[in-house]
């Protein structure tokens, strides 16, 4: 890893202020710990940044960039920082000024003719909701479990919602991006000047880009094309459970055909009982014992809660007409395999938006951070499973053993993609507690070198894990990582942009020995 | 139909969970309305920062607006540098301005 001297990063941050205002140069101890990842097992002191600079438009990115590169002094962009589990702004290493883009905040354009929506990294979910709504826009958003964060940053991590659009990456079509060497870039049909089509068509002539800009360093995103749903005239919630932990295989196998032929378009959650019971109460409610809590305590609560060990809904979106036959293929699918008749209800175009399926703001899934009592905090361990039932549950049973061996209740659930779950869970802590810390830290680890055994990788990770995740990807001799630092190292040859991203390290800091 | 906005949105950062100021309006909000749109989704009477207060503080004062004492000072480094389960909240994304606003609000109010 490079270093930087004192005297570099003044004559940088002096530079930067040129560009942007010395109020936008944010360099004292309380401006860089607002950077920090306040969810995390770590000592905070250990990546704090040296210093962030704010520009408030891509111009004004442009140059932080080539100044950046000019001083030898590496950025790290962040938009709204609201990926709690996954690192928050904290970047990878400390030596970086944070490149923070939540001034750029402008919905620059809504065609609702077209369906999509053209933003700036700074715009989050609460701000768009506020938007469609308040200019009566009949398009929907999706959003992840809540609204606190950037849309374009979400997307780019691809980030999952729970609409028919709720796989957000795969909704996203055209790009303008900053390159390492500050020059601006427009992916797709946006390289035409005069083109109608930019965030319609999304691959352009050629090879097509917009991918190589998600979980990437390869440059910084600072427009973003993004296709939303024309409001349905209806949506139909079947809302479900499983009685014991030992269903989730068949319900899985149900629904797999259902998502392949289309009858469900939406992204549908099997959430375990403690993912349940988090979002209502502190575990000392339903238990005062240390460790992991016993199924029986778990069978007892979820009883009085009256849920599931695994509770999910089926939400069809569109035609009153077309939704009742679906309802009933899906009814029919899941026949027999369910703790309980699944409760139906209807929300129809005019209706107040709440229960509809349509996002709305709100912070209480935060809450599950509350589950331990004290100075909550939580990371995410997220691998892709197959869509099959025996993997789900292979996947299921050899990571909640491992989270009760280290001491953890197992937190976790199954959101199905069109053609895959994503086994999204969390290791909830007390950041207080020291022990829990390291153990939080060991369990993390070991996971992922399982789960890499198994043949199972994170869709996304914690800042802190991206070399070792990077690692497991590693068929070939590791073709692929070397494939990304060429990239790198074409397109940012001052590794100015995010060091270490997603484990691609720069040429200056490999060399230096990252 | 198509929408093109070319001024910052004024609800831009951390918790604005209610519909309130656009960019067309003249007057800044108050401290009273830059604490609902930035802090009730998680300090208003159901948010789940009161449920974790209210087992610290007095009873029937876990929701700041209903604390009997709350100084300034208090709500500005708890904002800046997070505390408990709460996160920083950066300056980018609330000004220093909005910040005295509402903690003067949460100080003063009767």
């Amino acid at each position: 890893m490079r270093t930087i001297t004192a005297g570099q990063l003044e004559r940088a941050l002096a530079a930067f202020a040129t560009v942007v205002g010395q109020q936008w140069v944010i360099a004292d101890a309380e401006g860089r710990d607002g950077y920090r990842d306040a969810m995390a097992p770590r000592d905070p002191a250990s990546y704090r940044p040296l210093a962030a600079v704010a520009p408030a438009n891509v111009e004004e990115v442009q140059a932080v960039i080539r100044l950046a590169g000019e001083h030898g002094v590496p950025l790290w962009p962040v938009s709204r920082c609201k990926n709690f589990g996954y690192g928050g702004a904290a970047p990878r290493h400390p030596d970086v000024v944070m490149l923070d883009l939540v001034r750029l905040n402008r919905i620059l354009e809504v065609d609702v003719a077209q369906g999509y929506v053209v933003l700036e990294p700074g715009v989050g979910f609460d701000d768009l909701f506020h938007h469609l709504r308040d200019n009566n826009i009949p398009l929907w958003m999706s959003a992840p479990a809540h609204t606190w964060g950037s849309v374009v940053g979400n997307a780019l991590e691809r980030g999952v919602g729970y609409t028919p659009y709720g796989e957000h990456a795969s909704k996203i079509c055209g790009l303008e991006v900053v390159t390492g060497e500050g020059r601006l870039l427009r992916t797709g049909m946006g390289a035409m000047a005069g083109s109608k089509a930019w965030h319609t068509f999304p691959y352009g002539f050629g090879p097509a880009w917009d991918t190589a800009f998600m979980q990437s360093n390869f440059g910084v995103v600072t427009k973003m094309g993004l296709w939303l749903m024309p409001e349905p005239a209806q949506t139909l919630n079947l809302g479900m459970r499983l009685a014991r932990p030992e269903d989730l295989p068949a319900a899985v196998d149900a629904l797999r055909p259902l998502k392949l032929d289309g009858t469900v378009a939406a992204n549908p959650s099997f959430g375990n009982a403690i993912r349940g019971l988090a979002t209502r109460a502190p575990r000392a409610t339903y238990w005062q014992g240390t460790g992991p809590m016993p199924q029986s305590v778990i069978d007892a609560a979820t009883a009085q809660a009256d849920m599931g060990y695994w509770n999910f809904s089926v939400r069809l979106f569109g035609d009153p007409e077309i939704n009742a036959i679906n309802a009933g293929k899906v009814r029919r699918a899941f026949d027999g395999l369910l703790g309980a008749e699944p409760e139906e209800s209807t929300w129809n175009r005019g209706d107040e938006l709440r229960g509809s399926g349509h996002p709305v703001p709100s912070l209480a899934a935060l809450g599950v951070v509350d589950w331990l009592g004290g100075s909550g905090g939580h990371i995410t361990f997220s691998p892709v499973s197959a869509f099959s039932g025996d993997e789900a549950w292979r996947q299921y049973t050899t990571v909640r053993a491992m989270f009760e061996e280290a001491g953890f209740d197992y937190y976790g659930g199954f959101t199905a993609g069109q053609r895959y779950l994503n086994h999204i869970t969390m290791i909830l802590f007390d950041r207080a507690q020291p022990d829990m810390l390291e153990r939080a830290n060991r369990l993390f680890s070991a996971l992922i070198a399982t789960a890499a055994q198994n043949g199972w990788g994170e869709y996304r990770t914690h800042t802190q894990w991206y070399d070792e995740v990077a690692q497991t990807y590693a068929w070939g001799d590791n073709e692929l990582l070397r494939w990304n630092q060429a990239v790198k190292d074409a397109v940012d040859p001052k590794g100015v942009i995010a060091p270490g991203k997603m484990g691609i390290w720069p040429r200056v800091d490999r060399e230096g020995g990252a | 139909m198509t929408w093109r906005i070319v001024t910052p949105l004024a609800l831009l950062a951390a918790l604005a969970m209610t519909a309130a100021a656009t960019a067309q309006e003249t007057a800044p909000p108050s401290g009273q309305e830059l604490f609902q749109q930035r802090c009730a989704a998680c300090h208003g009477e159901q948010g789940w920062a009161t449920r974790v207060l209210a087992r610290r503080v007095p009873a029937g004062q876990g929701a700041l607006e209903n604390r009997d004492l709350l100084p300034a000072a208090l709500v500005r480094l708890a904002v800046r540098r997070g505390i408990g389960s709460m996160p920083p909240i950066r300056r980018t994304e609330l000004s220093d301005a909005d910040l005295a606003a509402i903690a003067t609000y949460l100080e003063d109010r009767p």
